[in-house]
């Protein structure tokens, strides 16, 4: 998220990615760091070791999600 | 309700439980009064701002941190060791925004050294302590951490995402024993004079105890001492031997520092020794987490492991000067030793702040 917020605050279009387990994180941040609405796509809780297969469903899931926020 | 109308203390203490302003035991109600007096132990203005603490980027003010020092149970007498352990986290090398949102234990260790060990109400460096039954070590501790919590804003589960956390959240805070110490107070290793007193402060795991006899009569204890230690500094499950680049704390008890004492080592040379020591071998984490380690985290370590022998030894710590070996706790068989984080922008480095004695406002009648 931090990383996020950092890219957006230059002004290069960033979109963080934070699984369901850390949305509620993401949401402090994005509001601690006054920027509540930076965007964001959620992700099934893990990923991290869920294997290739898998990871690659996740992507292809999330992909229109991030072309979506990039785009708009 | 709100504070201000809360009809009791009874009823004020329930208040901030329910807003997630306490660390789940009960607090002293920081009364306007009470905050008052402790601030004025302080010397400092109220509104004097000491840093800013993620990751809700709370202004630390002296005002605020007298708040957390009341409520942990603090006496006027503590509040110089706990201003100044709020400047330490929050400069930026401490990354405490990032130590405060991560899924791992870490906790900020602090170590106190110089007179304030004896100004600041006996902070204890003998028996036990580093657990119960310390007035000044619990609350000053505590104090710390109900700041991270209030000011900083580390709620478990929401922004404070460490998956377990461990007991040394509540409280983490013990002096040096420097007056049976071989080793010149930890904070002159700092750069501070010997008459100063600092706090320094690392990110730090919880105690891992690490058994050892000595021998007087055996020439070598001093070796095997040394090699125990090390063994659990490259402990395989910890963060330093996954990511490197981190510190590692030593607290050995009086009888361990005799067997430094006796074999004539510095710190630093007892520093030397541990780090070059502390190693573990490709192969042992090839077989336990070979994506993790042997693709490299650190910058430096990309890639290095990938072709690297079985039995090639790996150093969990880059610097000597990230051990930091000291002594307190009783005369008998354990030295703890605490892994660390090792994360964060600048890794979660130690930081240190100075305990200004001189600035304390001493009132009569204040209440201990």
């Amino acid at each position: 998220m931090r990383d996020s917020i950092s890219i957006a605050r230059l002004g290069i279009p960033a979109v963080a990615l934070v699984t369901e387990e850390f949305w509620p994180q993401g949401d402090f941040f994005a509001n601690s760091s006054g920027m509540p609405e930076v965007p964001r796509v959620k992700l099934p809780h893990p990923v991290a070791g869920t294997g290739e297969d898998k990871m690659a469903e996740v992507a292809s899931d999330i992909t229109p999600s991030i072309v979506e926020l990039l785009s708009s | 309700m709100s504070l201000l109308d809360a009809a009791s203390e009874h009823d004020a203490l329930e208040l901030l439980h329910d807003l997630g302003c306490t660390d789940g035991l009960p607090v002293v109600i920081p009364t306007a009064d009470r905050v008052a007096r402790m601030v004025l132990a302080t010397g400092y203005e109220p509104d004097l701002v000491l840093g800013e603490m993620g990751p809700m980027y709370g202004s630390a003010t002296v005002e605020k941190v007298a708040t957390a020092a009341v409520m942990a149970g603090c006496i006027p007498d503590h509040a110089p060791v706990v201003v100044a352990a709020v400047r330490a986290v929050c400069q930026p090398e401490f990354d405490l925004t990032e130590m405060q949102a991560t899924t791992h234990c870490t906790a900020p260790l602090m170590i106190v050294c110089g007179p304030a060990r004896h100004a600041c109400g006996q902070i204890a460096s003998g028996f036990g302590a580093l657990g119960p039954g310390h007035r000044a070590n619990a609350s000053i501790g505590r104090a710390l951490r109900l700041a991270m919590i209030n000011i900083g804003g580390a709620r478990p589960g929401s922004s404070d995402m460490a998956l377990h956390g461990h007991p040394g959240k509540f409280t983490y805070c013990v002096a040096e024993d420097e007056e049976n110490s071989p080793f010149p107070g930890l904070h002159t290793t700092f750069g501070y004079e010997p008459d100063q007193s600092a706090v320094i402060i690392t990110g730090a795991e919880a105690p891992h105890s690490t058994f050892f006899t000595g021998d007087r009569d055996d020439p070598n204890s001093v070796e095997s001492l040394l090699n125990v230690i090390a063994l659990v500094m490259a402990n395989p499950g910890s963060n330093n031997v996954h990511i490197r680049g981190g510190s590692i704390t030593v607290i050995m008890n009086p009888d361990h520092a005799e067997v430094i004492r006796r074999a004539g080592l510095t710190r630093e040379d007892v520093q030397a020794e541990l780090a070059s020591r502390a190693t573990i071998s490709v192969g042992t984490m090839r077989r336990i987490n070979p994506t993790f380690f042997v693709q490299g985290v650190d910058t430096d370590d990309k890639g290095r492991f990938s072709d690297a022998a079985d039995e090639d030894l790996v150093h969990v710590l880059k610097d000597p000067s990230r051990v930091l070996v000291l002594q307190a706790g009783g005369s008998g068989l354990y030295t703890m030793v605490m892994p660390s984080w090792c994360a964060g922008p600048h890794r979660n480095a130690i930081v240190h702040s100075e305990i200004e004695l001189d600035q304390v406002c001493e009132i009569p009648g204040m209440a201990r």
